[in-house]
């Protein structure tokens, strides 16, 4: 059977301020399966972000084929849910609006969306902020909004862009903890991409290490140490070491 | 003995909670009524300094320049009489009917210049020209070709609310942070939804910017089309007054353009605190 996420010889062109043409990816191929938790991690300019946006549909690349679940990947839609940096929540919805957004665009009814989006967010422990604007949470609280809006539409593959990069040391290993919880709860796939090493060593089943001018693969690294990752365990400390290592070659 | 000393420990805290936010109460109270009786003060200073001009400069005309008491007795019979209010109400609805018509055109105009490129370099040269003319420069031309009818006045008034709206909405619109934009498609959002739902209250911000702009516009364009030709409204009595060397009916024109003004800036910030909980500036 064919992978959950194809990319074949990709590669993206750009051009830069000073009207120069440049590679953000290059003859890119990767392959990641369903269920499976990928992250990609590399310095900046290394097209990570460009490689989960070819992925989510936000662009067409240059060269190559970007196939999902078998077909071509068209335009965007609720099957690769996208959770962003930071300031992607609709700042005139509440939480519950915010995920019941893409119920709403599916027909749903009200009191059938209502629920689900209940669930969605007493499942990433945001009961009691139902009813609150996104000015009103904590930026972790926001990032849980943004997961729960993600997954209530059941996606086949949630694309994570640095989602935790903007919150504090002590939230992000809460989040990072949860992300883990509802990865193995709901089976989805993931494909997150970090600058952070210790993050990517937590989470992943397999590393893509990349590399900027032009974008490329550096190496693909499996990691089959078992959840949840004890970061003070001898092992941890050696992954960490190779994943440094990998990136600094 | 432990449960006893939680049990006072817990009352202790219960009865500082209680008295802090009684505090924090009789504060907040304390600052509005400070607010207010400053905000009346400074009003009354202003009265009592204008009174005492002709007194500290004795050789002033007095009717050119009529003290508070001489306007206020001169307002108290055309209160009474209804001419005042009569005349509120005239301009009130030219400038509304103008602004509201400014607000659906000037919104529609912004939203399409913005998403389609054609249109926007189409009427970008004309836009931003028409745009520079000062609409009180207009008047003259707007009596000569429609004459001094309600219809050109809503024009007119129309016309100068139009330009801020348009250019406000336009910059709100095609500015939307992209992240909105790829949020709204991959939760499945359609072209209509994205508008509706996305787009135009991302653009809000900047768009009530633009209207609160429009609204002062529409009162100095309401001003000045009612100055050059009407038969009624609140500049209107002002220029009859002028003609009737009564000094103090303009002062009353000036003292109910800035009131209008005033209050109908105070209801819209209102309004908007009302309609959009989620927008704090």
């Amino acid at each position: 059977m064919a992978s959950l996420i194809e990319v074949e010889g990709v590669s993206q062109i750009f051009e830069t301020r000073e009207g120069q043409a440049n590679w953000a990816l290059w003859q890119v191929s990767l392959e990641i399966e369903a269920g499976e938790f990928v992250c990609l991690i590399g310095p900046s300019g290394c097209g990570k972000t460009t490689l989960l946006h070819l992925i989510a549909g936000f662009m067409k690349p240059s060269e190559g084929r970007v196939r999902f679940a078998g077909a071509p990947v068209g335009e965007p839609g609720p099957d690769r849910g996208v959770v962003f940096q930071e300031y992607a929540l609709f700042g005139w919805m509440t939480a519950r609006q915010n995920v019941e957004f893409g119920l709403r665009m599916r027909g749903m009814g009200r009191a059938e969306r209502r629920e689900r989006a209940r669930e969605a967010l007493a499942r990433v422990g945001l009961e009691r902020a139902l009813d609150r604007y996104p000015h009103e949470l904590s930026g972790g609280m926001r990032q849980r909004v943004a997961v729960a809006r993600a997954l209530v539409n059941e996606p086949r593959v949630l694309l994570m862009d640095e989602p935790f990069a903007a919150v504090d040391a002590i939230t992000r290993t809460t989040l990072q903890d949860d992300l883990v919880r509802l990865w193995q709860q709901t089976g989805v796939s993931v494909v997150f991409v970090t600058h952070n090493v210790d993050e990517a060593a937590f989470l992943a089943q397999r590393v893509v290490v990349m590399r900027p001018h032009p974008g490329s693969v550096k190496r693909s690294m499996t990691i089959d140490l078992p959840y949840p990752r004890q970061r003070s365990s001898a092992e941890f400390a050696g992954l960490y070491a190779d994943i440094g290592a990998a990136l600094g070659e | 003995m432990e449960a006893n000393r939680l049990a006072t420990e817990s009352a202790h805290r219960l009865e500082l909670e209680a008295a802090f936010l009684h505090a924090q109460q009789r504060r907040r109270r304390w600052l509005f009524l400070m607010r207010l009786t400053l905000n009346l003060c400074g009003v009354a200073l202003f009265l009592l300094l204008w009174e005492s001009v002709p007194w500290l400069f004795p050789t002033i005309n007095k009717v050119l320049f009529p003290t508070p008491s001489v306007v206020f007795s001169a307002f108290w019979p055309m209160l009474l009489s209804g001419e005042i209010v009569l005349n509120i109400g005239v301009s009130v609805r030219r400038a509304a009917t103008g602004f509201v018509l400014a607000a659906f055109v000037g919104i529609a105009a912004g939203v399409f210049t913005a998403r389609s490129r054609v249109a926007d370099y189409l009427t970008e040269p004309l836009l931003h020209g028409f745009r520079s003319v000062p609409v009180i420069a207009l008047v003259p031309l707007s009596v000569l070709w429609f004459g001094i009818g309600e219809g050109a006045k809503i024009a007119l008034v129309a016309t100068g609310a139009f330009f801020p709206i348009w250019i406000a909405t336009f910059i709100g619109v095609r500015d939307v942070n992209l992240v909105y934009l790829r949020s709204a498609a991959c939760l499945g959002a359609g072209k209509l939804a994205t508008m509706f739902l996305v787009v135009l209250p991302a653009a809000l911000p900047l768009i009530l910017a633009g209207l609160r702009q429009a609204m002062a516009i529409s009162l100095i364009v309401l001003v000045a089309a009612e100055l050059s030709g009407a038969t009624s409204g609140v500049a209107y009595m002002m220029s009859m007054g002028h003609q009737l060397f009564r000094v103090d009916i303009m002062f009353i024109g000036l003292m109910l353009l800035g009131t209008l003004g005033f209050v109908f800036d105070r209801l819209f910030v209102w309004l908007t605190r009302r309609l959009f909980p989620w927008y704090v500036n």
